[in-house]
């Protein structure tokens, strides 16, 4: 690997020149069609991020019905759940640029892969925080050491190693590489969250929305729930958009003040 | 309300970081831009 | 060149590949090894093989027993007594102190304390478990009323039937 990866194209000499056509895989690879592509959809992005979530987040804190036994505690329940399943999609994302990036050596792969990561870091740092405020008053204690909870600390760590290691390098590649590898394999702790409920007896509670059965949630909850995890959902898509708009345009600046260096 | 501080902790924790992230985002992309459009003011497209 | 490339393409993702699997498989025979030690709690009916020996501290886990509730005061503490049970088996459980708001009968609890020789878990911490229903109050009223759940006998019945419940309501 180490000797393929010398033979990688540099950043200057394929982000510069843009190229035309390409194949399939490689269509978005070329990053002035990124740019245009994504200017084009960033507005619809935020749009539907900002108006779903704060429709869905006015819904549940004000709308939606108190639990019989909960109280209106129940209603942390819409920030944390859809925080936890964006906590998960995004890895799974960076699971997969770290695919793209070690196989075909895409070009755009490494750069989303830089920014998804503080991105679900945010998300899982929030899933935390409200699971920690909505497990003392329900269940009588901030934190338990069990599997559920372990397991998304420990994805919250992945995150911020891949942060770290990303960035650790003086060539961006080795780092983007680097990452790329902790990235898949960390992959296999995202199973473990999502069963750790069913495999392990948990003070956490099993799933209550599932592919497979009829939801163990009131509808007048489960609405509210849907909307927010639709804007949460957008809100992860415009953001890292938005932060791979900006490192594209960065890195193009690089490779034009080093070209500029190297001629003048 | 029941529970308040715990609600307004969680309510507001995802306001701080929503406009946290969003800002930061914002501020990079249009900074980014403007020091493109300095150096290359054909890409300034 | 581009043939080349694919060829390399490939290799790399065979390599990729195989590391998934061997790293797949390691973590699935590490998880199945430590499976039993990684549990958070001991169920009532696991009691005899798994628990510790007296006097240390375990987690014992399950529901408490409907009617079996007996609050009291001891030195001006708060002090309850009630039953986990798990359907198989069933412990008895003494606790000093504020058991958590969700606690009741029929309801899913994690405790952390010490069996003692008379048989009796004698508890330091109460947690309750919820479970994954969410359901509003008219709607667990209506359940009762109707007679189509207890909650201190069990989970509730199927969600899709709540949802319509409260049009149907007399």
């Amino acid at each position: 690997m180490e000797a393929s990866s010398t033979l990688a194209p540099t950043p200057a000499t394929t982000l510069v020149p843009p190229t035309a056509g390409g194949r399939s895989l490689h269509r978005f690879a070329n990053p002035g069609r990124f740019l245009r592509i994504a200017a084009r959809a960033q507005p619809w992005l935020t749009g539907v991020a900002l108006a779903a979530s704060l429709v869905g987040l006015g819904w549940g804190l004000f709308w939606a019905p108190a639990d019989w036994q909960q109280g209106d505690a129940v209603r942390i329940m819409f920030v944390h759940v859809p925080a936890a399943w964006l906590a998960s999609f995004g890895y799974l994302a960076l699971a997969a640029c770290s695919v793209a990036s070690l196989i075909w050596r895409h070009p755009l792969a490494d750069l989303a892969a830089a920014e998804i990561g503080p991105v679900g870091a945010g998300f899982t740092a929030l899933c935390l925080v409200t699971g920690s405020l909505w497990g003392k008053p329900m269940w009588g204690a901030w934190w338990v050491w069990d599997a559920r909870l372990t397991s998304v600390l420990v994805l919250f760590f992945l995150y911020l190693g891949h942060i770290a290691l990303v960035r650790a390098f003086d060539d961006p590649v080795r780092g983007y590489r680097a990452g790329a590898i902790l990235a898949l394999v960390g992959a296999v702790n995202v199973p473990i969250i999502k069963f750790s409920v069913d495999w392990w007896n948990t003070l956490h509670q099993p799933a209550s929305i599932t592919l497979t059965g009829a939801p163990t949630m009131a509808a007048a909850m489960l609405w509210p729930l849907l909307m927010v995890a639709i804007g949460f959902q957008f809100a992860f898509l415009a953001l890292v958009v938005a932060r791979l708009r900006a490192a594209v345009i960065e890195r193009r600046m690089r490779g034009l003040l080093m070209a500029r260096a190297a001629g003048a | 309300m029941t529970h308040l501080p715990y609600i307004a902790g969680a309510y507001g924790l995802t306001l701080v970081l929503a406009v946290g992230f969003g800002l930061s985002a914002a501020i990079r992309l249009s900074r980014a831009r403007k020091r493109l459009a300095a150096i290359d003011p054909r890409a300034g497209r | 060149m581009i043939r080349k490339m694919g060829t390399r393409k490939k290799r790399r993702m065979a390599v990729l590949l195989a590391c998934g699997l061997g790293l797949g498989s390691a973590t699935v025979l590490t998880l199945s090894a430590f499976r039993d030690t990684l549990v958070f709690f001991v169920a009532p009916s696991d009691m005899a093989s798994k628990a510790p020996g007296p006097g240390r501290v375990f987690r014992l886990g399950g529901l408490v027993e409907s009617g079996s509730l007996r609050r009291g005061m001891e030195d001006s503490r708060p002090d309850a007594r009630f039953r986990i049970t798990d359907g198989a088996a069933t412990v008895e459980v003494t606790y000093v102190g504020i058991l958590p708001d969700l606690f009741r009968e029929g309801q899913g609890v994690v405790t952390l304390g010490t069996l003692e020789r008379d048989g009796v878990f004698h508890a330091r911490e109460v947690l309750a478990k919820h479970d994954e229903t969410y359901m509003p109050k008219d709607v667990a009223d209506a359940l009762r009323k109707s007679g189509r759940w207890n909650p201190a006998s069990g989970p509730p019945p199927q969600a899709a039937l709540w949802n319509t419940l409260g049009a149907a309501k007399p």
